[in-house]
């Protein structure tokens, strides 16, 4: 009986304090929505990923793959001659444009299809027969010809390395509604080695076979090529994406975590602000039971509408990402469409579960809270104040030890990227718990020049903070790790990027590069006309060039990219290593016995100054010794640097893909850019003269295009952190009403009220603000060192930049600022004698 | 003649019966059968031919096969018929596109081969089919080489003996081959007519005893074999005309020296058509062409095959010039040849009476 009294009471509290209801569901529901749409936006594109490969691969258990200049075509000539009874099919594959976005070209042969793919399998003979005849003729999924308004007969224009090659869509296969295969493009191989000018190589032969028949088989192969299996290659490739998606998923993490601070911080106060209500209740006969599941039924409740429009918002906002996450993925690591969202369960549920285990455990804190205290205590402000103080040392201790925990699994997980961030987030946990301890010092600090300032109504703000710790602790807490957040991914980003700019400036040692446009290999860069070199070489004013040839080498443990390099004088200032290298560097890097690695390199591969590295050559596997290793932002695979001359020797590859032009001292670049744009003009394939300021631009449009995603991310985790100041705030205030109503009573202006509110309100942001930039940029430093360097192996100093510290403060000042301004407004409008009655 | 439209026969009949099968497998008949005739040449006139360089390929014309059978006997008296053939498809009429991949515009390539084990009451077929790609399969002139992936039909020159050397699941073959009677001109000078329409025909020349020696191995045991065999080279553009529902081709290798091929075009009214054909060469080598008013058959024995099919394996032949009447009987039921193309194809023995008087080869299509 006493129980469903307590219910109606609970729905009529919420009832009368809409505002506080409101903005508890919508954190939440934030903090739900991120966290699904980054979950959602991740998992569509690695089951897009996962599907396609599916598709193309098929029922090909392993692939014989080769070097950068493919494998030559008439090695699958004498597998089938020799090995007739072997299911086989070449492959040729590339990667082609239509505007903006990236598809896979999929050159197959369609009577040797039959046991891998079911690709061509419905295709009409009068299609198939045009296929096999036609030069210009492809297959493009029913999926991808509704998304981009094709149909069979269209004519449609690919951007191939950069030159317009016209086709014709023969038909359509598979389903309208399945999207797994979008972005590829089916053709004859013919017709693929044609559009991609790569005649005489195949990407890889295909093949079914059973382990004896592998082995076999593996004995049989000719140096330089090399059989895979089909599943470690395609998990290889797909986990060269997984740290970056891994940094998402955490990210989405952190928004939840200030969510359920959040929530914390409203179930907190709603509990509080009913304390007398529940001592009442509990006097009526209520018991401890009873209580702790009505706050609980009625906190879950606000989480399950915060849960469900979370998921609603999420699946919206998923859409958005969806599209950042898959240009990063195509920016970074390789061509994919995803074009649908997939709603996949698991996700769904683990979102939903989130929400309401984060509201379980955020309100069961106060909810016990409340419960413990016995009937008469209840009523009591100021047991409550006393006893928060005395939880104070304790709060501190596990503070402390969540910190201390915290930066001892940084030491002892090594490389583990997840335990990297279960330590960052212990690390946050345990500095939050600090939070309310540091409070009391902090608002003591600040009453000397407050009171002179503002006078008693000066006193009056920052006193009262320490005095209602119990309330403004928690608040402090939640609004430090929303700021904390912002600062240590902005500090994270900004390092990172002045880090970038900074060796693309040392790097960048030419005056004008010169390179094709992009490649429609996987395996190599487009290579530029051999004429060129010499010709630019002979131009009045060029002292020297550097030239590059940048290619994939592909193994079973994923791509390797190579560059190989004829080194200008000048270039060698572009490397700058970490740690020793080896004596005699440049001189035996020449002479081709050295390697230079990258960072990320050394590393993923577990590599040190004087390791021997081999490699797979077309003439088998050569070993060579790592002479250095070098940063490099460019690649979080890695790269592996070698002369050039060397390179050439060995793999048959005399192509190269940039050039370096290096002036004379004193020598303007404008006229020799147009000089050389001029010869470049001359080549067959467009090709892109820039010069080194243009470049270092670009790269970094190009990088601050990768990092969208995560920008959009802080931004969330920002507009979640607002909502909880705003929340956490508003709260505070509605629930001191009756001590406002004193204030008033006792000849407190409106003005006044207001300029005392608002104060605090201030004053709390600012503390929040002070608190934050420590944990912020602890944070920063965690996320830099630690997890970038376990997720992709780079290494870089860590900037502090006031900007983000001041756009931080700014912020929170700000929403602590509209926070205070609802509760003093309305207690300006309402009259003391009724508020006091009221509450 | 006989293989001359074997295929596209049986793809126009089944492209004209059924609609593609469902997402079962890619239809290479479908294909064929789609194929255009536009751009290449025509049989229209009598050609001069020269050897060695007709043994070779004739890309601009769209059909050509190699066709070898042949009846072989081991010194124990275990009696075997084989049969390889290549056929070459031309998908587009040579230099029609300017190409530099070797996938572009080539041929496809199907082969086929077969032996039929009389003691084990079995007959052993397998196929190859594949685009001619680089290299994968084709044919050269010096030295004369025909293959399709691992199988091939060579020479050391370009002059006989040929060679055999093929392996499949189940069985070897290594055989050489040497005429046992000079070449003969199908037709007319070798130009064979199928139809009434100008161009409906091939060039068609044989060699009717090959003689042959060589191993066949089978179940872990090497055999040393030997018999005749017999060569059909054909080649042309055109394919039956839509009256035409199949053909019976018989080629037989007569004990007294003679050997006969005729083939005879049943059309859809189930008449046999006026172009039907043949020739019987002498051990001399002299040839008379036959036409239907020569021979009469009579379809003496059906075989029904699992799916339903029934072929007329057993026949007679009344040879109305020399009023002999022959009777020809399987090896082996059932010689099915059910690849791509499905086709009975299978050694036969002659009797007159009931004395044995030769061995030969029956081919049944459009069943």
């Amino acid at each position: 009986m006493v129980g469903s009294r307590l219910w109606r009471a609970g729905l009529r509290h919420q009832r009368r304090h809409t505002w506080q209801a409101i903005l508890s569901v919508l954190g939440i529901a934030l903090g739900v929505a991120v966290v699904m749409a980054v979950g959602l936006a991740n998992q569509s594109a690695s089951r897009a990923f996962e599907l396609t490969m599916e598709q193309i691969s098929g029922r090909v258990s392993h692939q014989i793959i080769g070097g950068p200049g493919g494998i030559p075509e008439r090695l699958y000539t004498r597998l089938r001659m020799e090995h007739p009874y072997l299911p086989s099919a070449p492959v040729v594959e590339g990667v082609v444009r239509i505007g903006e976005e990236q598809l896979t070209l999929l050159g197959v042969d369609p009577l040797a299809e039959r046991p891998f793919r079911d690709l061509t399998l419905d295709t009409p003979p009068a299609v198939l027969n045009q296929l096999l005849t036609r030069r210009d003729g492809l297959l493009i999924p029913a999926y991808s010809a509704q998304r981009l308004g094709l149909q069979a007969g269209s004519r449609l224009t690919l951007d191939i390395a950069g030159r317009a090659r016209e086709t014709e869509i023969l038909a359509l296969f598979g389903g309208r509604s399945q999207a797994a295969l979008d972005g590829v493009l089916v053709t004859d191989i013919g017709v693929a080695q044609t559009l991609l000018t790569q005649y005489g190589t195949l990407d890889r032969i295909d093949l079914a076979l059973d382990g004896a028949q592998a082995a076999r088989l593996r004995g049989w192969l000719p140096p330089g090529v090399q059989l895979v299996e089909t599943e470690q290659r395609t998990a290889a490739m797909a986990g060269m994406s997984q740290a970056f998606q891994t940094n998402l998923t955490a990210m989405s993490l952190l928004a939840l975590l200030v969510g359920g601070f959040l929530i914390y911080n409203t179930a907190t106060f709603s509990v509080l602000q009913r304390r007398r209500q529940f001592g009442i209740m509990r006097l009526l006969g209520a018991t401890r039971g009873e209580v702790f599941r009505a706050i609980l039924a009625e906190q879950m409740i606000i989480g399950l509408l915060g849960t469900l429009l979370g998921m609603g918002a999420g699946i919206l906002l998923a859409r958005e990402l969806l599209w950042l996450v898959t240009r990063t993925i195509n920016d970074l690591y390789f061509a994919l469409t995803v074009s649908r969202l997939d709603l996949a369960p698991p996700i769904l549920l683990t979102g939903a579960l989130l929400g309401l285990l984060t509201t379980l455990i955020a309100a069961s804190v106060p909810a016990w809270e409340a419960t413990r205290s016995s009937p008469q205590s209840v009523n009591r402000r100021s047991v409550i104040e006393r006893r928060s103080h005395r939880a104070l040392p304790w709060l501190l201790l596990i503070g402390l030890a969540g910190m201390g925990g915290g930066l001892v699994l940084v030491q002892s997980s090594e490389r583990s990227l997840l335990l990297g961030f279960a330590a960052l987030f212990c690390f946050i946990m345990g500095y939050c718990l600090l939070v309310p301890s540091l409070v009391p010092p902090l608002s003591r600090l600040l009453q000397r020049p407050l009171a002179s300032a503002f006078g008693s109504i000066g006193r009056l703000a920052s006193r009262g903070i320490d005095a209602t710790l119990s309330r403004t602790g928690p608040a402090i807490a939640a609004l430090t790790l929303a700021i904390a957040a912002t600062i240590g991914m902005g500090i994270m980003v900004e390092s990172f990027r002045d880090t970038v700019g900074q060796w693309l400036a040392q790097t960048v040692q030419g005056d004008i590069y010169v390179s094709a446009t992009h490649s429609a290999s996987q395996r190599a860069s487009a290579p530029l006309p051999d004429w060129l070199p010499s010709r630019i070489q002979q131009l009045e004013g060029v002292a020297e060039i550097s030239s590059g040839r940048h290619v994939t080498l592909e193994s079973e443990r994923g791509p390797v990219h190579l560059l190989a390099i004829g080194l200008a004088s000048r270039s060698y200032r572009g490397f700058r290593f970490k740690g020793g290298t080896l004596p005699d560097l440049w001189a035996r890097f020449a002479a081709g016995d050295l390697l230079l690695i990258s960072e990320p390199y050394a590393y993923h591969q577990r590599l040190q100054v004087g390791d021997p590295l081999p490699l797979l050559t077309p003439d088998g596997v050569v070993s060579f010794t790592v002479g250095g290793i070098f940063f490099d932002y460019g690649s979080d695979r890695g790269l592996v640097v070698m002369p050039r001359e060397r390179y050439a020797a060995l793999w048959h590859d005399a192509q190269i893909t940039t050039l370096g032009v290096y002036l004379q001292p004193g020598q303007p670049s404008g006229p020799l850019l147009t000089r050389i744009k001029q010869l470049a003009g001359q080549a067959e394939q467009p090709l892109r003269v820039r010069a080194n300021r243009e470049i270092l631009e670009q790269s970094l449009e190009i990088f601050d295009r990768t990092f969208t995603i995560t920008r959009v991310l802080r931004l969330l985790v920002i507009a979640v952190a607002f909502v909880g100041i705003l929340s956490a705030m508003m709260a505070l205030e509605l629930e001191r009403a009756r001590e406002h109503a004193i204030l008033r009573a006792t000849g407190l202006t409106p003005r006044q009220l207001l300029g005392q509110v608002s104060l605090q309100t201030l004053l709390m942001g600012l503390m929040a603000a002070l608190l934050a930039m420590p944990l912020g940029w602890l944070m920063a430093e965690i996320l830099v060192h630690v997890i970038n360097l376990r997720a992709f192996g780079w290494s870089m100093p860590s900037q502090l930049s006031p900007t983000i510290l001041l756009e931080a403060t700014g912020f929170a000042l700000v929403a602590a600022l509209l926070a205070g301004l609802y509760p003093s407004l309305r207690m300006a409008r309402t009259r003391p004698a009724l508020a006091l009655r009221e509450e | 003649m006989k293989r001359f439209a074997l295929l596209l026969l049986v793809l126009l009949l089944t492209a004209c019966q059924e609609p593609p099968k469902p997402g079962a497998e890619l239809s290479a008949t479908d294909l064929l059968s789609s194929l255009d005739q536009a751009g290449f040449a025509r049989a229209t006139q009598p050609r001069d031919f020269r050897f060695p360089q007709d043994h070779g390929g004739h890309p601009e014309y769209r059909n050509e096969w190699w066709y070898l059978t042949g009846n072989l006997q081991s010194k124990d008296g275990r009696r075997f018929g084989y049969q390889v053939t290549f056929f070459r498809f031309g998908l587009t009429p040579p230099n029609t596109i300017q190409n530099a991949s070797s996938w572009v515009g080539n041929p496809v390539w199907m082969a086929h081969v077969a032996i039929t084990d009389a003691h084990g009451k079995r007959h052993l077929s397998e196929e190859r089919l594949t685009r001619a790609g680089p290299g994968l399969a084709g044919v050269a002139t010096t030295p004369f080489r025909v293959w399709t992936e691992d199988w091939q039909l060579r020479a050391e020159g370009s002059k006989f003996p040929w060679h055999l050397d093929l392996k499949t699941r189940a069985f070897s073959l290594t055989l050489a081959v040497e005429p046992g009677v000079e070449v003969v001109l199908q037709g007319e000078r070798g130009l064979s007519r199928k139809s009434a329409e100008p161009g409906n025909a091939s060039y068609y020349y044989s060699y009717p005893r090959l003689r042959t020696a060589g191993t066949i191995s089978l179940d872990g045991e090497t055999v040393a074999v030997q018999g005749d065999s017999w060569l059909d080279r054909e080649w042309g553009t055109s394919a039956l005309s839509p009256e035409q529902s199949g053909w019976d081709w018989f080629s037989l290798q007569l004990n007294d020296g003679d050997n006969l091929m005729f083939y005879r075009l049943r059309g859809r009214d189930g008449k046999d058509d006026p172009h039907s054909a043949g020739s019987l060469t002498g051990a001399d080598g002299a040839t008379r062409r036959l036409d239907l008013e020569d021979i009469e058959l009579t379809p003496l024995r059906w075989w029904q095959n699992p799916a339903g099919i029934s072929y007329p394996v057993e026949w007679e032949m009344r040879i109305k010039s020399r009023d002999r009447t022959l009777r020809i009987k399987p090896l082996l039921d059932d010689q099915e040849m059910d690849h791509t193309v499905r086709y009975w194809e299978g050694a036969v023995e002659v009797f007159e009476g009931q004395t044995p008087v030769g061995r030969g080869y029956l081919e049944l299509a459009g069943y």
